[in-house]
């Protein structure tokens, strides 16, 4: 199928790169916004202490010398806020910040980040700046996570693609593979329209209903063709009479000179030619109306005496060295008219088309037919069964013998074929 | 003799008139089923020529009409149909041969010959001509009273050409009357000549005369 894929697999790439990209896209986003609640939340949580801290000291008053005291030791405790006093009276106002510290504990090394709030406070009316700082996930961590998160999740919905996309070719395209069955053993020559099934999805339905239109139309033509050629050949046969009888009264003439005479043999010849065409015109239209129902068994060794002991006047005549070789008893099932036919047109073919003092052979074994005749060089096997498709320059060639074999072979199953080996032609029939 | 023809193809049927007349055969024409059926009820006939396809009825029906009415006539039914339908139910329904367009004169010359001598002398079936006897039953034949052995196909080339006395008879007839639908099929009919041959060689020495004469480039005719 070369570089050929179902039809669902090209949405599903595209899909696929889609949501790749938009993923990716979010990494960043997801990275940022989180950061940002982190960062508000903690600011919030900062100026929290801070109000605590305010007012605690106002429910609770110090005085000023235990102050100084009480911080230093709460400021080396080392919890994230600390309490300075303020000497610089600059009264600024609150002011937020992000720094990045080493950890002095961990036993690697290992950068923290803190968000810190500096704000002043007064304490006995005493100025103090007050820092308070935590601890903040730190940026690259959130990427990371969010982007194996990401990842693992865009993986999940690969695999969900690929089993939902198998489903739905599964259902979904239930009825499109029906029609398609149905439309590849759809044969022409026999006069079966297809029967879709009914879907009730609108597209398949339409496909169906189109190629149902299509189908109806080619076997009406293929049946006007027929009966077109059935009409023709019939016609052609009362004209076809008259020149026959007319030929022969004209025989009668006593005073026909010699050249004459030759004359009215060539005119014979090419009438009995044209004769043969229309009659196997006719028979090849009667086949393929399945005009030949009745069937019976026949004896195939007994039917091929026959033909032959007709035929040997031919096969005599030319001084053909014939073969037959039949040892097994076959019995066929099948129209009698249409098997002589058969017989007959292949040793018929073998007579007409074979080297002056050649050979022609018959056998028949394991349920093959297999007749061979001498010949100077391979046949065309794509075009050898097909009407009229050798160049008949024999006059006695009236182009649809093997066209006939070949159909009443379809007609039946049987297998038909064709070749050449050691200037031998062999047409084979598998019963 | 009288043969009624029902052909609707009026040329084709002044040509078998044409033909037969020449057999000593008086025939009458009807050109479609309503004559046809006219002239069976006023005449009897030995023979019949049948055309299946008939402007205004079936030949089919006809027969059935002759076998309703007890009529002797032998019947031969010509058809362009070519249809083994037709062919089996006309034989059943009565008729005495089929015989398909198109054909030799000839041939249908021979039909007739052999159909009439069927119903008239159905038990002793025997020609007789200048001392050579021929029974058809017995398919055998005898010059003098000296037997001579032919073979089958000697034979039915012996009563063609008795049913074709004087007539030529192309090499292309001959052959279809041996060998049937087999012989359309096949151009080369030079094994005539050989069977032809052999005939006149077998008459010959059995001290006949000489009624079969060679046409040249044509073919063969029984000359007495």
């Amino acid at each position: 199928m070369g570089n050929m894929s179902k039809l669902l697999n090209k949405p599903f790439k595209a899909f696929t790169l889609y949501a790749l990209i938009i993923l990716v896209c979010s990494i960043p986003v997801y990275v940022f916004v989180v950061d940002y609640i982190w960062l508000a939340e903690l600011d919030e949580h900062n100026q929290i202490i801070k109000q605590q801290i305010e007012k605690g000291f106002e429910k609770t008053p110090i005085d000023a010398a235990e102050i100084d005291k009480l911080l230093t030791f709460y400021n080396s405790i080392g919890q994230g806020t600390k309490i300075t006093p303020d000497n610089s009276f600059a009264k600024i106002t609150d002011s937020i910040y992000t720094i990045t510290r080493e950890n002095q504990y961990a036993d690697e090394l290992e950068i923290d980040r803190f968000r810190g709030l500096l704000s002043y406070i007064t304490i006995n009316g005493k100025p103090y700046k007050v820092t308070i700082e935590t601890n903040v996930e730190e940026t690259d961590e959130t990427l990371l996570a969010i982007a194996t998160i990401t990842i693992l999740f865009f993986i999940f919905m690969v695999l969900g693609f690929i089993i939902l996309n198998k489903r739905i070719a599964k259902k979904i395209w239930q009825p499109f593979r029906n029609t398609l069955e149905k439309l590849k053993v759809f044969d022409l020559t026999k006069h079966q329209a297809i029967e879709f099934e009914k879907t009730d999805i609108e597209e398949f339905e339409e496909l169906n209903t189109e190629l149902s239109k299509v189908i109806e139309k080619n076997i009406e033509a293929f049946n006007q063709q027929k009966i077109f050629i059935e009409n023709a050949s019939h016609e052609l046969q009362t004209p076809l009479a008259l020149l026959k009888a007319k030929i022969d009264l004209l025989l009668q003439n006593q005073e026909l000179t010699d050249a004459q005479s030759q004359i009215i043999t060539s005119i014979n010849s090419s009438l009995s030619r044209v004769t043969r065409i229309n009659k196997n015109l006719l028979l090849l239209a009667k086949i393929e109306n399945k005009q030949f129902t009745d069937s019976q068994p026949i004896q195939l060794a007994q039917l091929i005496e026959e033909s032959t002991e007709s035929l040997a006047d031919y096969i005599n005549q030319k001084g053909f060295v014939f073969d037959k070789n039949i040892n097994t008893q076959l019995i066929v099932n099948c129209n009698p008219i249409l098997l002589e036919i058969l017989i007959n047109n292949l040793l018929i073919n073998a007579i007409q088309h074979n080297t002056s003092s050649g050979k022609i052979g018959i056998e028949l074994s394991n349920g093959i037919l297999s007749i061979h005749n001498t010949g100077y060089k391979a046949l065309n096997t794509q075009t050898i069964f097909k009407r009229f498709s050798q160049s008949s320059t024999t006059t006695a060639n009236s182009g649809l013998g093997l066209a006939i074999a070949k159909e009443i072979c379809n007609g039946y199953g049987w297998k038909i074929a064709y070749a050449y080996t050691n200037g031998l032609h062999y047409f084979t029939v598998t019963f | 003799m009288k043969i009624l023809i029902v052909e609707d193809e009026k040329e084709l049927a002044h040509d078998m008139v044409n033909y037969l007349s020449g057999q000593s055969y008086i025939c009458e024409l009807a050109h479609n089923f309503h004559q046809a059926v006219e002239k069976i009820n006023l005449y009897n006939y030995d023979c019949i020529l049948l055309d299946l396809m008939l402007p205004d009825g079936s030949g089919l029906q006809l027969l059935e009409i002759l076998k309703q009415q007890n009529k002797q006539e032998g019947v031969i039914i010509i058809s362009a149909k070519n249809s083994i339908e037709d062919k089996v139910q006309g034989l059943q329904i009565g008729a005495d041969d089929y015989l398909a367009k198109p054909f030799h004169l000839s041939e249908l010359a021979a039909r007739i010959y052999s159909v009439i001598r069927r119903r008239q002398f159905a038990n002793t079936n025997v020609i007789e001509q200048n001392g050579l006897v021929v029974d058809i039953q017995a398919k055998t034949v005898s010059l003098n009273n000296t037997p001579i052995v032919l073979t089958k196909k000697e034979f039915d080339l012996l009563l063609l050409f008795l049913g074709n006395k004087n007539k030529v008879i192309s090499k292309s007839a001959l052959a279809e009357h041996l060998s049937g639908d087999i012989a359309d099929m096949l151009d080369n009919h030079d094994f005539v000549y050989a069977h032809v041959k052999n005939l006149k060689k077998k008459l010959a020495e059995a001290g006949g005369e000489n009624y079969l004469k060679t046409v040249y480039g044509t073919g063969y005719k029984w000359e007495i």
